[in-house]
């Protein structure tokens, strides 16, 4: 137990989480028992483990935080969230998927253009967005991270 | 009875919504029946009648339709996204960055660096040689070096040969002679721009080797290409003995696009005659 906590706590590559393989190898064939029983003693300090499956052979396992109950709990400035959270919902109601340079004109009315383009790259890079041929999508970390209904409910009642 | 206008039409308009796979709702469903409704009593013939069942079963299919839509919309989340936009754009970045705060569930992920990290920083380090050594082991990059190809390094790459490009030069002095005083662009312009490029390469012998002569005209812009008459450039013993006056470069520019325009001009010339 104390093992799979470390694997799934500790970062041992450069994106987030333990691929499913190396759980089996590391804890054995009834590895997804152990992540059970983990989880339920996580839940009790708000937090979960989550199942990424990115095809068939590719499941990744993370821990995320359950219910934020700090009031920060990250480094980020508030225009780089804003900027994150105005990109989301922008993507979202656009059906998953947006031309990035639409992106960038609607963020350039309120943030320079300079500093959207550079949060935007960050944000690819860190898997909260993703591109391809000039689209931007939502990415594997906004699916992990982000719950999209309650972002858009309290963008649409606010 | 004739098939009325405006029931094949609705019936068209139905197959295009279905076929075109536009907004099924573009259908006044109401309207349609309206419609149908003011002819149901004139209807006497099987084919006013199988005509009425047609508009009937192609009406039921875009109401099918506006349902499937109606459900896609709704499972899949959907949201106006001009109402989005509108909303995103009132909202101050403090409260965008709250309603994010409240949607996020961040992963908890820590970095630490454990003692046998260290040690295998350490055993790295170790066995790394020095950045000299591992550069000449790999062999120092190369860079191309850039340089200029002239006619005699043609030559000897065979990419050109000297009676070859001899009899290139000559051709165009030829047809110079011919044309007589001519505008440059005019001259050396032709059907392609491959072409054109190397009429101008070649163009630049003769006038080096003081066989043609260039007159400029900077208040039009213009410049012409003569040809040197027999008596002023013949003779064996080279330009530099001819023309021992001052040595000028003339750099004449030809891109594609100005080539395309004089080519689209002489479209015009010759369409115009």
């Amino acid at each position: 137990m104390k093992k799979a906590a470390q694997l799934l706590l500790f970062r041992r590559h450069r994106t987030p989480g333990v691929k499913a393989w190396e759980l089996k190898k590391a804890l054995g064939d009834d590895y997804m028992e152990i992540i059970e029983i983990l989880n339920s003693i996580l839940l009790k300090l708000g937090m979960e483990v989550r199942r990424i499956s990115e095809g068939s052979d590719n499941e990744r396992f993370v821990v995320v935080l359950k219910d934020l109950l700090t009031d920060k709990a990250s480094g980020l400035r508030i225009d780089d969230v804003a900027i994150l959270s105005a990109s989301l919902a922008y993507i979202i109601a656009k059906q998953g998927k947006a031309s990035r340079k639409s992106v960038e004109d609607f963020l350039a009315e309120k943030f320079p253009r300079r500093r959207v383009i550079r949060a935007l790259e960050r944000y690819i890079v860190q898997g909260y967005l993703r591109e391809d041929e000039n689209l931007l999508y939502i990415g594997w970390r906004t699916r992990v991270e982000v719950d999209s209904k309650t972002l858009m409910d309290l963008i649409l009642t606010s | 009875m004739k098939a009325p206008e405006d029931i094949l039409r609705l019936i068209n308009f139905c197959k295009t919504i279905q076929r075109a796979d536009t907004d099924p709702f573009d259908l006044d469903v109401k309207r349609f029946l309206t419609i149908l409704g003011e002819y149901v009593r004139r209807w006497k013939s099987i084919d006013d009648l199988m005509l009425d069942a047609e508009a009937i079963s192609e009406l039921t299919k875009v109401i099918e339709l506006q349902c499937k839509w109606i459900k896609d919309r709704s499972a899949s989340f959907y949201i106006d996204p001009a109402l989005v936009e509108f909303k995103l754009k009132l909202m101050e970045p403090a409260q965008l960055a709250s309603a994010f705060f409240k949607a996020w569930h961040p992963i908890v992920s820590l970095d630490r660096i454990t003692p046998e990290r260290l040690k295998q920083g350490l055993d790295y380090w170790n066995a790394l040689l020095p950045l000299s050594e591992r550069k000449s082991a790999f062999g120092a990059a190369s860079t191309p070096e850039t340089g200029t190809l002239k006619l005699d390094d043609l030559i000897a790459l065979h990419i050109l040969s000297q009676t070859e490009f001899q009899e290139q030069i000559q051709q165009v002095l030829n047809e110079l002679e011919a044309r007589g005083r001519t505008e440059y662009y005019d001259f050396v312009y032709g059907d392609s721009f491959e072409d054109s490029v190397r009429k101008a390469y070649l163009t630049s012998y003769i006038v080096s080797e003081g066989k043609a002569e260039l007159d400029i005209e900077p208040l039009e812009e213009k410049i012409f290409i003569y040809p040197r008459s027999r008596g002023q450039s013949g003779g064996s013993g080279g330009e530099d003995e001819e023309y021992p006056g001052e040595k000028r470069s003339i750099p004449i520019a030809i891109s594609y696009e100005d080539w395309e325009r004089w080519s689209k001009r002489r479209e015009q010339g010759q369409s115009g005659r």
